[in-house]
Protein backbone atom coordinates (compact mmCIF):
# COMPACT_ATOMS: atom_id res chain seq x y z
CA UNK A 1 0.00 0.00 0.00
CA UNK A 2 1.31 3.44 -0.98
CA UNK A 3 0.43 7.00 0.82
CA UNK A 4 0.89 9.62 -1.55
CA UNK A 5 -0.09 13.57 -1.75
CA UNK A 6 -3.67 14.32 -2.47
CA UNK A 7 -3.58 18.69 -1.40
CA UNK A 8 -2.28 19.86 -4.25
CA UNK A 9 -1.21 23.15 -3.90
CA UNK A 10 -0.75 24.07 0.10
CA UNK A 11 0.76 27.01 2.42
CA UNK A 12 2.53 26.56 5.51
CA UNK A 13 2.89 28.40 8.68
CA UNK A 14 4.79 27.06 11.82
CA UNK A 15 4.32 28.47 15.25
CA UNK A 16 6.18 26.19 18.50
CA UNK A 17 4.97 22.91 17.76
CA UNK A 18 1.98 23.98 15.84
CA UNK A 19 1.76 23.43 12.09
CA UNK A 20 -0.89 25.94 10.08
CA UNK A 21 -1.85 24.65 6.78
CA UNK A 22 -3.79 26.04 4.01
CA UNK A 23 -5.30 23.65 1.58
CA UNK A 24 -6.12 25.42 -2.07
CA UNK A 25 -8.06 22.79 -3.01
CA UNK A 26 -10.58 23.39 -0.73
CA UNK A 27 -10.17 27.12 0.58
CA UNK A 28 -9.57 24.67 4.36
CA UNK A 29 -7.13 25.75 7.16
CA UNK A 30 -5.83 22.99 8.92
CA UNK A 31 -3.77 22.67 12.39
CA UNK A 32 -1.86 19.93 13.01
CA UNK A 33 0.61 18.50 15.31
CA UNK A 34 4.69 17.83 14.73
CA UNK A 35 3.69 14.12 13.92
CA UNK A 36 1.15 14.94 11.25
CA UNK A 37 2.62 17.80 9.97
CA UNK A 38 5.76 15.77 8.91
CA UNK A 39 3.81 12.81 7.33
CA UNK A 40 2.17 15.22 5.03
CA UNK A 41 5.98 17.12 4.50
CA UNK A 42 7.32 13.78 3.28
CA UNK A 43 4.69 13.01 0.65
CA UNK A 44 4.67 16.25 -0.48
CA UNK A 45 8.42 14.94 -1.63
CA UNK A 46 6.71 12.25 -3.74
CA UNK A 47 4.47 8.92 -3.42
CA UNK A 48 6.03 6.36 -0.27
CA UNK A 49 5.10 2.63 0.88
CA UNK A 50 3.57 3.35 4.32
CA UNK A 51 6.56 1.86 5.68
CA UNK A 52 9.16 4.35 4.67
CA UNK A 53 6.66 7.45 5.53
CA UNK A 54 6.67 6.34 9.08
CA UNK A 55 10.58 5.45 8.87
CA UNK A 56 10.74 8.92 7.27
CA UNK A 57 8.44 10.54 10.18
CA UNK A 58 10.54 8.68 12.85
CA UNK A 59 13.67 10.13 11.75
CA UNK A 60 12.53 13.83 11.45
CA UNK A 61 10.85 13.49 14.40
CA UNK A 62 14.26 12.17 15.85
CA UNK A 63 12.85 8.84 17.17
CA UNK A 64 14.37 5.59 17.19
CA UNK A 65 12.68 3.32 14.97
CA UNK A 66 9.83 1.80 15.84
CA UNK A 67 9.33 4.77 18.42
CA UNK A 68 6.42 6.44 16.95
CA UNK A 69 3.68 4.11 17.55
CA UNK A 70 1.23 2.35 15.21
CA UNK A 71 -1.71 3.94 16.79
CA UNK A 72 -0.93 7.26 16.55
CA UNK A 73 0.51 6.88 13.24
CA UNK A 74 -2.18 5.37 11.62
CA UNK A 75 -4.79 8.11 13.30
CA UNK A 76 -2.26 10.84 11.66
CA UNK A 77 -2.84 9.47 8.26
CA UNK A 78 -6.69 8.77 8.48
CA UNK A 79 -7.62 11.84 9.48
CA UNK A 80 -5.14 13.31 6.46
CA UNK A 81 -7.03 10.94 4.80
CA UNK A 82 -10.50 12.24 5.61
CA UNK A 83 -9.40 15.82 4.99
CA UNK A 84 -8.39 14.92 1.28
CA UNK A 85 -4.80 15.63 2.11
CA UNK A 86 -3.60 12.40 1.39
CA UNK A 87 -4.54 9.36 -0.47
CA UNK A 88 -3.67 5.50 -0.19
CA UNK A 89 -3.15 3.51 -3.17
CA UNK A 90 -1.93 0.14 -4.25
CA UNK A 91 1.69 -0.07 -5.64
CA UNK A 92 0.71 -0.81 -8.97
CA UNK A 93 -1.92 2.40 -9.19
CA UNK A 94 0.83 4.85 -7.54
CA UNK A 95 3.64 4.11 -9.30
CA UNK A 96 1.78 4.62 -13.31
CA UNK B 1 -18.68 70.08 4.01
CA UNK B 2 -19.91 67.63 7.09
CA UNK B 3 -23.07 67.38 8.32
CA UNK B 4 -23.09 69.81 10.78
CA UNK B 5 -23.02 72.74 8.13
CA UNK B 6 -26.52 71.57 7.14
CA UNK B 7 -29.31 73.10 9.16
CA UNK B 8 -31.64 70.74 11.18
CA UNK B 9 -34.07 71.37 8.52
CA UNK B 10 -32.33 70.83 5.08
CA UNK B 11 -30.67 67.84 6.98
CA UNK B 12 -34.47 66.46 7.76
CA UNK B 13 -35.00 67.30 4.01
CA UNK B 14 -32.66 65.45 2.67
CA UNK B 15 -33.58 62.24 4.92
CA UNK B 16 -37.42 62.58 3.36
CA UNK B 17 -36.08 63.49 -0.02
CA UNK B 18 -33.49 61.85 -2.14
CA UNK B 19 -31.20 60.62 0.35
CA UNK B 20 -28.64 61.67 3.12
CA UNK B 21 -24.83 61.18 1.36
CA UNK B 22 -22.52 60.51 4.31
CA UNK B 23 -18.86 59.33 4.39
CA UNK B 24 -17.70 56.37 6.68
CA UNK B 25 -14.06 55.42 6.15
CA UNK B 26 -13.98 53.98 3.05
CA UNK B 27 -18.02 53.42 2.77
CA UNK B 28 -20.45 56.39 1.23
CA UNK B 29 -23.46 55.99 2.12
CA UNK B 30 -27.17 57.34 0.85
CA UNK B 31 -29.09 57.09 3.34
CA UNK B 32 -33.50 57.65 3.37
CA UNK B 33 -36.17 58.22 5.94
CA UNK B 34 -39.23 59.64 6.55
CA UNK B 35 -38.89 58.92 10.33
CA UNK B 36 -38.97 62.73 11.78
CA UNK B 37 -38.35 61.12 15.40
CA UNK B 38 -35.24 59.36 13.98
CA UNK B 39 -33.41 62.45 12.44
CA UNK B 40 -32.70 64.30 15.64
CA UNK B 41 -30.63 61.89 17.06
CA UNK B 42 -28.65 61.41 13.44
CA UNK B 43 -28.38 64.93 13.24
CA UNK B 44 -26.70 65.08 16.86
CA UNK B 45 -24.35 62.03 16.39
CA UNK B 46 -23.54 61.93 12.68
CA UNK B 47 -22.64 65.91 12.63
CA UNK B 48 -18.99 65.65 12.70
CA UNK B 49 -19.16 63.22 9.25
CA UNK B 50 -18.40 64.31 5.98
CA UNK B 51 -21.05 64.90 3.76
CA UNK B 52 -20.90 63.58 0.42
CA UNK B 53 -22.70 65.65 -2.93
CA UNK B 54 -25.89 64.03 -4.74
CA UNK B 55 -22.94 63.42 -7.73
CA UNK B 56 -20.92 60.99 -5.03
CA UNK B 57 -20.90 56.94 -5.82
CA UNK B 58 -22.72 55.78 -3.05
CA UNK B 59 -21.34 51.83 -1.88
CA UNK B 60 -24.78 51.34 -0.17
CA UNK B 61 -28.04 52.58 -0.64
CA UNK B 62 -30.17 52.12 2.65
CA UNK B 63 -33.59 53.11 3.92
CA UNK B 64 -34.95 53.71 7.46
CA UNK B 65 -38.74 54.08 6.50
CA UNK B 66 -42.24 53.79 8.10
CA UNK B 67 -43.91 50.33 6.12
CA UNK B 68 -47.20 51.57 3.97
CA UNK B 69 -50.76 50.40 5.33
CA UNK B 70 -52.51 50.83 8.56
CA UNK B 71 -50.02 49.47 10.60
CA UNK B 72 -47.88 52.88 10.21
CA UNK B 73 -50.97 54.19 12.39
CA UNK B 74 -51.74 51.77 14.86
CA UNK B 75 -48.71 50.57 16.14
CA UNK B 76 -46.04 52.18 14.01
CA UNK B 77 -43.25 50.15 12.88
CA UNK B 78 -39.37 51.22 11.10
CA UNK B 79 -38.11 49.44 7.99
CA UNK B 80 -34.63 48.84 7.01
CA UNK B 81 -33.67 47.91 3.56
CA UNK B 82 -30.94 48.62 1.64
CA UNK B 83 -31.14 48.78 -2.62
CA UNK B 84 -34.98 48.46 -1.65
CA UNK B 85 -34.52 45.13 0.07
CA UNK B 86 -35.52 44.54 3.60
CA UNK B 87 -33.54 41.64 5.28
CA UNK B 88 -34.82 41.81 8.56
CA UNK B 89 -38.05 42.17 9.89
CA UNK B 90 -39.42 45.48 10.72
CA UNK B 91 -38.69 46.76 13.91
CA UNK B 92 -40.83 49.01 16.37
CA UNK B 93 -40.19 53.05 15.52
CA UNK B 94 -38.49 53.52 18.86
CA UNK B 95 -35.58 51.60 17.89
CA UNK B 96 -35.36 52.88 14.31
CA UNK B 97 -32.02 54.44 14.85
CA UNK B 98 -30.30 51.61 16.21
CA UNK B 99 -31.39 49.53 13.53
CA UNK B 100 -30.41 51.85 11.51
CA UNK B 101 -26.77 51.60 12.68
CA UNK B 102 -26.62 47.70 13.07
CA UNK B 103 -28.07 47.41 9.18
CA UNK B 104 -25.08 49.35 8.10
CA UNK B 105 -23.02 46.87 9.76
CA UNK B 106 -24.59 44.39 8.13
CA UNK B 107 -24.01 46.02 4.74
CA UNK B 108 -20.30 46.21 5.61
CA UNK B 109 -20.04 42.67 6.80
CA UNK B 110 -22.01 41.19 4.13
CA UNK B 111 -20.45 42.99 0.93
CA UNK B 112 -17.14 44.89 1.55
CA UNK B 113 -15.11 41.44 0.45
CA UNK B 114 -12.51 43.29 -1.05
CA UNK B 115 -11.56 43.72 2.11
CA UNK B 116 -10.64 41.42 5.10
CA UNK B 117 -12.70 41.93 7.91
CA UNK B 118 -11.99 41.07 10.88
CA UNK B 119 -14.69 40.99 14.07
CA UNK B 120 -12.42 43.68 15.79
CA UNK B 121 -12.10 46.74 17.75
CA UNK B 122 -9.14 48.87 16.78
CA UNK B 123 -7.38 51.84 17.83
CA UNK B 124 -4.10 53.86 17.08
CA UNK B 125 -1.16 56.09 19.05
CA UNK B 126 1.82 56.88 17.28
CA UNK B 127 0.94 55.10 14.09
CA UNK B 128 1.01 51.68 15.71
CA UNK B 129 -2.38 49.63 15.68
CA UNK B 130 -3.52 48.08 18.79
CA UNK B 131 -6.71 45.06 17.35
CA UNK B 132 -9.07 44.08 20.18
CA UNK B 133 -11.01 40.77 18.69
CA UNK B 134 -13.44 39.48 20.79
CA UNK B 135 -17.06 37.67 20.91
CA UNK B 136 -19.73 39.85 21.80
CA UNK B 137 -19.95 40.64 25.48
CA UNK B 138 -15.90 40.26 26.52
CA UNK B 139 -15.91 44.26 26.73
CA UNK B 140 -14.47 45.12 24.05
CA UNK B 141 -16.77 48.18 23.05
CA UNK B 142 -15.85 49.42 26.62
CA UNK B 143 -12.36 49.12 26.75
CA UNK B 144 -12.73 50.64 23.19
CA UNK B 145 -14.21 53.78 24.13
CA UNK B 146 -12.35 54.32 27.34
CA UNK B 147 -9.21 54.55 24.90
CA UNK B 148 -10.45 56.81 22.16
CA UNK B 149 -11.29 59.44 25.10
CA UNK B 150 -8.05 58.92 26.80
CA UNK B 151 -5.73 59.83 23.30
CA UNK B 152 -5.91 56.99 21.59
CA UNK B 153 -7.47 56.74 18.02
CA UNK B 154 -10.45 54.97 16.60
CA UNK B 155 -10.42 53.09 13.75
CA UNK B 156 -13.68 51.01 14.39
CA UNK B 157 -15.37 49.69 17.29
CA UNK B 158 -16.34 46.66 15.40
CA UNK B 159 -14.48 46.20 11.98
CA UNK B 160 -10.85 45.26 11.48
CA UNK B 161 -10.78 46.69 8.32
CA UNK B 162 -7.53 45.04 6.24
CA UNK B 163 -6.55 45.73 2.70
CA UNK B 164 -5.27 43.02 1.17
CA UNK B 165 -2.67 44.85 -1.10
CA UNK B 166 -0.41 46.18 1.73
CA UNK B 167 -1.68 44.63 5.30
CA UNK B 168 -2.72 48.03 6.22
CA UNK B 169 -5.79 48.84 8.60
CA UNK B 170 -8.70 51.11 7.63
CA UNK B 171 -10.60 53.50 9.56
CA UNK B 172 -14.29 53.07 9.89
CA UNK B 173 -14.47 55.38 13.31
CA UNK B 174 -18.79 54.59 13.08
CA UNK B 175 -20.73 55.49 16.51
CA UNK B 176 -19.78 53.12 19.11
CA UNK B 177 -22.76 50.89 20.03
CA UNK B 178 -22.69 49.80 24.01
CA UNK B 179 -24.82 48.07 25.55
CA UNK B 180 -26.46 47.22 28.57
CA UNK B 181 -23.86 47.97 31.94
CA UNK B 182 -21.14 49.39 30.00
CA UNK B 183 -23.27 52.71 29.32
CA UNK B 184 -23.29 53.68 32.25
CA UNK B 185 -19.47 52.26 32.94
CA UNK B 186 -18.73 54.88 29.95
CA UNK B 187 -21.04 57.47 31.43
CA UNK B 188 -19.06 57.50 34.66
CA UNK B 189 -15.70 57.69 32.84
CA UNK B 190 -16.26 60.34 31.36
CA UNK B 191 -18.87 61.94 31.16
CA UNK B 192 -17.88 64.44 28.66
CA UNK B 193 -18.42 61.83 25.81
CA UNK B 194 -21.47 62.39 23.50
CA UNK B 195 -23.37 59.30 23.83
CA UNK B 196 -27.33 59.14 22.85
CA UNK B 197 -30.08 57.53 24.35
CA UNK B 198 -30.13 54.86 26.28
CA UNK B 199 -32.81 52.19 24.05
CA UNK B 200 -34.22 49.81 26.37
CA UNK B 201 -35.64 46.26 25.30
CA UNK B 202 -33.67 45.97 21.51
CA UNK B 203 -32.97 42.98 19.85
CA UNK B 204 -29.68 43.01 21.56
CA UNK B 205 -30.62 44.17 24.98
CA UNK B 206 -30.32 48.10 26.24
CA UNK B 207 -28.30 49.71 23.70
CA UNK B 208 -26.71 53.47 23.82
CA UNK B 209 -24.48 55.05 20.85
CA UNK B 210 -21.47 57.10 21.69
CA UNK B 211 -20.04 59.80 19.12
CA UNK B 212 -16.35 58.83 18.12
CA UNK B 213 -13.74 62.00 18.87
CA UNK B 214 -13.72 64.73 16.15
CA UNK B 215 -10.31 64.32 15.44
CA UNK B 216 -10.48 60.15 14.96
CA UNK B 217 -13.70 61.02 12.44
CA UNK B 218 -11.20 63.95 10.90
CA UNK B 219 -8.33 60.97 10.37
CA UNK B 220 -10.97 58.38 9.06
CA UNK B 221 -8.62 58.03 5.89
CA UNK B 222 -5.20 57.84 7.55
CA UNK B 223 -4.33 53.65 7.34
CA UNK B 224 -2.65 52.58 10.20
CA UNK B 225 -0.30 49.38 10.66
CA UNK B 226 -1.00 46.77 12.80
CA UNK B 227 1.31 46.30 15.54
CA UNK B 228 -0.32 44.58 18.45
CA UNK B 229 -3.26 41.96 19.30
CA UNK B 230 -5.19 42.37 22.40
CA UNK B 231 -7.78 39.43 23.36
CA UNK B 232 -9.97 41.04 25.82
CA UNK B 233 -12.35 39.52 28.34
CA UNK B 234 -14.20 41.26 30.66
CA UNK B 235 -15.07 39.29 34.40
CA UNK B 236 -16.71 40.77 36.93
CA UNK B 237 -14.63 40.78 40.05
CA UNK B 238 -11.45 38.97 38.02
CA UNK B 239 -8.53 39.60 38.60
CA UNK B 240 -5.76 41.55 36.56
CA UNK B 241 -3.94 39.62 33.71
CA UNK B 242 -2.37 40.07 30.45
CA UNK B 243 -0.54 37.47 28.92
CA UNK B 244 1.84 36.54 26.20
CA UNK B 245 -0.54 34.55 24.03
CA UNK B 246 1.15 31.49 21.55
CA UNK B 247 0.93 32.56 17.92
CA UNK B 248 -1.15 29.43 16.76
CA UNK B 249 -3.96 30.54 19.13
CA UNK B 250 -3.78 33.92 17.96
CA UNK B 251 -4.01 33.24 14.47
CA UNK B 252 -7.20 31.00 15.24
CA UNK B 253 -8.99 33.13 17.09
CA UNK B 254 -8.66 35.74 14.72
CA UNK B 255 -9.17 33.73 11.58
CA UNK B 256 -12.18 32.38 13.79
CA UNK B 257 -13.41 35.90 14.19
CA UNK B 258 -13.06 37.09 11.05
CA UNK B 259 -16.84 38.17 8.81
CA UNK B 260 -15.11 36.73 5.68
CA UNK B 261 -12.29 34.07 6.16
CA UNK B 262 -14.07 32.03 3.69
CA UNK B 263 -14.50 34.08 1.38
CA UNK B 264 -11.36 35.25 0.63
CA UNK B 265 -9.63 32.08 1.09
CA UNK B 266 -5.49 32.44 0.67
CA UNK B 267 -5.94 36.30 0.54
CA UNK B 268 -7.24 35.79 4.10
CA UNK B 269 -4.72 32.59 5.32
CA UNK B 270 -1.79 35.23 3.90
CA UNK B 271 -3.23 38.03 5.46
CA UNK B 272 -3.56 36.78 8.87
CA UNK B 273 -0.45 34.99 9.21
CA UNK B 274 1.39 38.13 8.09
CA UNK B 275 -0.86 39.98 10.74
CA UNK B 276 0.19 37.57 13.46
CA UNK B 277 3.74 36.87 12.34
CA UNK B 278 4.12 41.19 12.65
CA UNK B 279 2.57 41.85 15.68
CA UNK B 280 2.72 40.82 19.53
CA UNK B 281 -0.49 39.13 20.72
CA UNK B 282 -1.49 39.34 24.53
CA UNK B 283 -4.56 37.63 26.14
CA UNK B 284 -6.06 40.63 28.56
CA UNK B 285 -8.66 39.41 31.72
CA UNK B 286 -9.51 42.28 33.64
CA UNK B 287 -12.54 43.63 35.59
CA UNK B 288 -10.83 46.91 36.64
CA UNK B 289 -10.66 49.13 33.15
CA UNK B 290 -8.41 51.91 34.97
CA UNK B 291 -6.04 49.00 35.69
CA UNK B 292 -6.95 47.82 31.63
CA UNK B 293 -6.22 51.12 30.53
CA UNK B 294 -3.12 51.50 32.05
CA UNK B 295 -1.18 48.23 31.23
CA UNK B 296 -2.39 49.54 27.19
CA UNK B 297 -0.74 52.36 27.47
CA UNK B 298 2.76 50.89 29.06
CA UNK B 299 2.37 48.20 26.64
CA UNK B 300 2.32 51.01 23.95
CA UNK B 301 4.96 52.86 25.44
CA UNK B 302 6.81 49.52 24.47
CA UNK B 303 6.30 49.67 20.95
CA UNK B 304 7.88 53.10 21.18
CA UNK B 305 11.17 51.87 22.84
Amino acid sequence: MMLVSAGRRLLWQEWDDHFLVFQASSAETHVFNETTALILRCLEEGPRSVAEVKAWTEVALDAAPGELGADEFDFATRRLEELGLIEYLDETVATQ
Amino acid sequence: MIIGDLSRQEFQELLAGKGLGIQFGPFNLRIRSNLKSFAALAYQLYEPYPLLTAAVISDFHVDMNSPPGLRRWLRPQACFAIDGHSPFAPYTVEHAFPALEWGINWCVATRAHHLLMLHSAVVERNGQAMLFPAWPGHGKSTLCTALVHSGWRLLSDEFGLVRPEDGMLLPLPRLISLKNDSIDVIRHFRPEAIIGPSFQETRKGTVAHVRPPVDSIKRAQEPARPRCFVFPRWIAGAPFTLEAMPKSQAFLMVATNAFNYEVLDEIAFRLVIDMVNSCDCYSLRYSNLDEAMAALDELSRSFDA
